[in-house]
């Protein structure tokens, strides 16, 4: 268990001409037993971050401590990954293909020259663990995406690892198993108190694991705090889109509301900080649909009329592509409990509470 | 009957014919070689080579394998051939297929160095070793190895360990570098990674060079030639070509002389023909799909 | 950061060393007088390289040298191209691989025996010629003019070294994506419309590796020459890389035969390199 602490990271990469800055100049640090997400598009430097923590890329600048100890320092990998007791879940497993489960769990046991009895233990031990007992004699080619994953798992937690570190680990997992993929890791890493570094394109996953997340676009930080306040006041507009799904529409500020063709959002903050022009997101999921006017739904203001247009099903929700009645080519995303027939109108409930509001070059204004 | 499909049934034909034409021609050689040795010296003397043997003999080997008056056996030195061939081919391929592994993981980063080592590893494998002929004869007479069996391994290694290099740089991609990354995580330093992860999963291709090398050092020639010059070192090739014809050397015995010298890298090849098709791919850059 | 794999590499650096090394000896050689008649060598620039360009060994062996190159790519070409053609178009896949593997084994045949074999088959008696009067059809005398003794080393060659160009213009073929094949067939593509519109455009790598190596076996072939022109003794056949030899066999005068080396390792590599770089490498390091 280990304190990881970045001073001024820096890595660039040369191609021909260019020079494209993976990470540049991040200054962070990740408690001891903490789990910290990293969330970002894809190129934008998440991955290279860490692997540069694994000591598998070399700092351009920078240094990089675990608790005071130095492990690398600018153009120089002070500890080499070999010796950094780091374990990483690659994306695609790196599942060692001619070696059985067994083999491939035991073998950094075996690179640490332990003995035949003790790898065996501690492989049996963590195999139970993760459910792998049965399997233990296959090859990875053998076993479904959710065995393979678990294996790597087991692999990288049999050698007790001051580091956890994970890249996309869910992304290749057939969507109904990544639920329980992302509560066994959660898990793992809670009863464990390892200090562990998730990065992933999908929230989901950063939700369901960090304690502390990070958004990195162009290689720097650019929102980093408890995920749930990254989801609920999201830094930027891009932020908002990477931190889940969200609806994002111009708005005209009219008085004291954001108005987007019939739709009347009122502003959680006086009109003179936000100017004449908006941009509003709001979550599908900080949405109601309700065909009949109710009397007033605690914490929801109704916003107007839209109608449906499309009305699908996804992970156990309805998702409903609605539009405003004065302007069908807006398009919002909404939730509903119950499917809705497209063409029918309905009244939009928001939450008041979530309605961000940005300005227009999509910095948070409230 | 559907015309279309009578034209069909003719074209295919026509192929099949063309090709089996183009096949005979070229076993005629290997035809020729394989009857011809088993005929007795007068039909050697007497019968076209085409023919078929009206009776089997085997003095023609029996002729070649012991020789007779100044005429070398082929016994040593296809022996002495062996004895060579397999430990030569064996270590140029493992020393050779470790130099590939240097190539694979740490010249990504240093492109003119690696530049620089893949043109010196393809120079040897496609330069004429007679380009080399001097300075492999001063260098062997110096280090005291001329006409020596050391002599002859190092000059075969001068070639064919970086052309083992070469070809073991053609089948390495196979194996994906975050498995060597996960492997470096897991502690394993290059030896151990070299052959707990890389060999087993490049072993197809580690074959495939193996058989490729074995049989280009068996065939070859010219070192022999020059540096095992001695009668009583004569190595396979070079004792053959006694038997080329002239004087006293029927047909027959020449013959049987190519089959000695071709039994093994035939047998070989009917067997493990696949592997030494693969290997001759990477020379041309993979040739997947063959 | 020390890495096991530069050790592990080592062998691989010495003799590549040793290789680059001894072409550099070589080049100090030929700048030299070295022979029988000099055995204690001094330096005269470029003196041998002229004597050697007086010679008219070097230039009936470089003549033979392009007309056997030229000659096998020539060949070696359109022929390994006809062949893979009619090879694709086999439906068995097992009796492709056969037949690639019949056209492939002479490569497997070591030259010495090749040489053996096809020195008898050329016997103006019982060889080929017997086959060709038989069939009342003129015979040929081979190996006794140099036009026929040209011709019959090309037949060997081409015998020897065709089975390489089919063997990358099929896999050239082979690669083609079995969507666009199939796309062309819907669009009633077959035999012929399909090789000419479709294969053959889509295998300028097969001619690069077909052509790249035909010339470079071609041109380094040794044992098959040497062995049929008498060990070297009959000018005929005589090839630049035989009469590196021969220079240092029988002339005994080393510094032209490493003159000549050099200039053939020079030719050699001006094909070698931008092969290696272009052609090999790409495809080891590409991701």
């Amino acid at each position: 268990m280990v304190a990881i602490r970045v001073e001024n990271l820096t890595k660039y990469f040369r191609k021909g001409k260019n020079v494209i800055k993976a990470v540049d100049h991040v200054t962070f640090r990740v408690s001891d037993g903490v789990a910290f997400g990293i969330l970002g598009p894809s190129g934008h430097g998440k991955t290279t971050f860490l692997r540069l923590i694994a000591g598998l890329e070399v700092p351009t600048d920078g240094y990089i401590y675990f608790d005071d100890e130095l492990v690398s320092a600018p153009n120089r990998v002070v500890v080499e990954p070999e010796r950094r007791n780091v374990a990483m879940v690659f994306q695609n497993w790196a599942l060692y293909p001619n070696m059985t489960v067994y083999d491939n769990i035991a073998f950094p046991l075996k690179m640490a020259k332990m003995s035949k009895h003790e790898i065996d233990k501690r492989v049996r031990e963590i195999a139970e663990e993760l459910e792998l007992t049965r399997v233990l004699n296959h090859y990875p080619k053998e076993l479904s995406g959710g065995q393979q994953q678990r294996t790597a798992l087991a692999r990288a937690l049999v050698k007790n690892p001051k580091v956890l570190l994970l890249d996309e680990p869910f992304s290749n997992l057939d969507a109904a198993l990544r639920d329980s993929a992302r509560a066994l890791v959660r898990r793992i890493q809670r009863e464990r108190k390892l200090t562990t570094i998730i990065v992933s394109h999908d929230p989901a996953d950063i939700f369901s694991i960090a304690d502390i997340a990070g958004v990195i676009i162009n290689g720097k930080f650019a929102q980093v705090g408890n995920p749930s306040d990254i989801y609920s006041k999201p830094a930027t507009t891009i932020i908002a889109a990477l931190s889940g799904d969200v609806n994002l529409m111009s708005a005209k500020v009219i008085e004291e509301n954001a108005v987007i063709a019939n739709l009347k959002i009122p502003l959680p903050v006086s009109e003179k900080e936000v100017g004449d022009e908006a941009i509003i997101g709001i979550r599908p999921d900080e949405m109601k649909l309700l065909i009949e006017m109710a009397q007033g739904i605690q914490g929801f203001v109704n916003v107007g009329k839209v109608k449906v247009k499309v009305s699908s099903y996804s992970l156990g929700v309805f998702r409903v592509v609605v539009s405003p009645v004065a302007d069908e080519s807006i398009e919002l995303v909404a939730v509903s409990d119950e499917p809705i027939q497209p063409g029918t109108e309905a009244y939009l409930y928001v939450r008041k509470d979530r309605i961000k509001v940005f300005a227009k070059d999509g910095r948070l204004i409230a | 009957m559907n015309s279309r499909y009578i034209i069909k049934v003719i074209k295919y034909a026509l192929l099949q014919l063309v090709v089996a034409i183009f096949v005979v021609l070229w076993l005629i050689p290997l035809y020729a070689m394989l009857i011809g040795g088993f005929k007795t010296n007068m039909a050697a003397a007497s019968t076209p080579i085409f023919r078929p043997p009206s009776q089997i003999s085997t003095e023609a080997y029996y002729f070649d394998w012991f020789g007779f008056g100044t005429l070398i056996g082929l016994e040593y030195p296809m022996m002495r051939q062996l004895l060579i061939t397999v430990p030569v081919a064996l270590t140029s391929v493992i020393l050779g297929g470790m130099g590939a592994y240097y190539f694979y993981v740490e010249m990504e980063r240093r492109p003119w160095v690696s530049n620089l080592g893949f043109s010196i590893i393809s120079l040897a494998a496609f330069l004429p070793a007679q380009t080399l002929t001097i300075p492999i004869i001063e260098l062997t007479s110096s280090l005291g190895i001329y006409q020596t069996y050391w002599g002859l391994a190092f000059a075969y290694f001068v070639f064919y360990l970086p052309m083992s290099a070469l070809l073991m740089s053609m089948f390495l991609p196979v194996v994906p570098k975050y498995l060597l990354e996960s492997a470096r995580l897991d502690g394993a330093r290059d030896w151990a990674t070299f052959w707990h992860v890389v060999f087993p999963i490049v072993l197809p291709g580690f074959l495939s060079t193996l058989i490729f090398v074995f049989l280009m050092v068996w065939q070859d020639f010219f070192i022999p030639l020059i540096i095992a010059t001695k009668p009583s070192l004569y190595m396979l090739p070079v004792a053959a070509r006694q038997y080329v014809g002239g004087y006293a050397i029927l047909y027959n015995r020449s013959f049987a002389a190519g089959v000695i010298t071709s039994a093994i890298p035939l047998v070989i090849f009917a067997f493990l023909g696949r592997y030494f098709i693969r290997g001759l791919a990477a020379l041309g850059g993979g040739a997947k799909g063959v | 950061m020390s890495r096991q794999a530069l050790v592990m590499a080592i062998p691989t650096f010495i003799f590549g060393g040793v290789l680059v090394f001894f072409l550099f000896w070589n080049l100090i050689i030929s700048f030299q007088n070295w022979s029988l008649f000099n055995p204690i060598p001094s330096f005269v620039g470029f003196e041998t390289y002229a004597y050697l360009f007086t010679r008219n060994f070097f230039y009936a062996s470089l003549q033979h040298t392009v007309i056997f190159t030229l000659g096998l790519i020539a060949i070696g070409d359109v022929l390994g191209l006809l062949l893979a053609a009619l090879l694709y178009f086999i439906p068995s896949n097992i009796q492709r691989s056969i037949y690639l593997s019949i056209f492939i084994y002479p490569l497997a045949v070591p030259p010495t025996a090749s040489a053996l074999v096809w020195l008898w088959l050329f016997n103006p008696q019982i060889g080929i010629d017997w086959i060709l009067s038989s069939l009342h059809l003129p015979t040929i005398p081979w190996l006794v003019t140099p036009t026929t003794t040209y011709i019959a080393l090309v037949i060997v060659e081409v015998w020897a070294y065709t089975g390489l160009a089919v063997l990358f213009y099929l896999a050239a073929f082979l690669s083609v994506d079995r969507s666009v094949i199939e796309a062309a067939r819907l669009d009633g593509a077959t035999g012929m419309r399909l090789l000419f519109r479709i294969l053959l455009p889509n295998s300028m790598s097969g001619f690069i590796v077909a052509t790249a190596l035909l010339f470079l076996f071609s041109f380094r072939i040794f044992d098959i020459p040497f062995i049929m022109s008498g060990s070297a003794t009959s000018p005929t056949l005589m090839t630049l890389v035989t009469y590196i030899y021969y220079l240092y066999a029988y002339a005994e005068n080393f510094s032209a035969a490493a003159a000549l080396a050099t200039l053939v390792a020079v030719i050699a590599a001006a094909v070698i390199i931008p092969y290696a770089l272009l052609g090999l490498k790409r495809w080891v390091f590409r991701k």
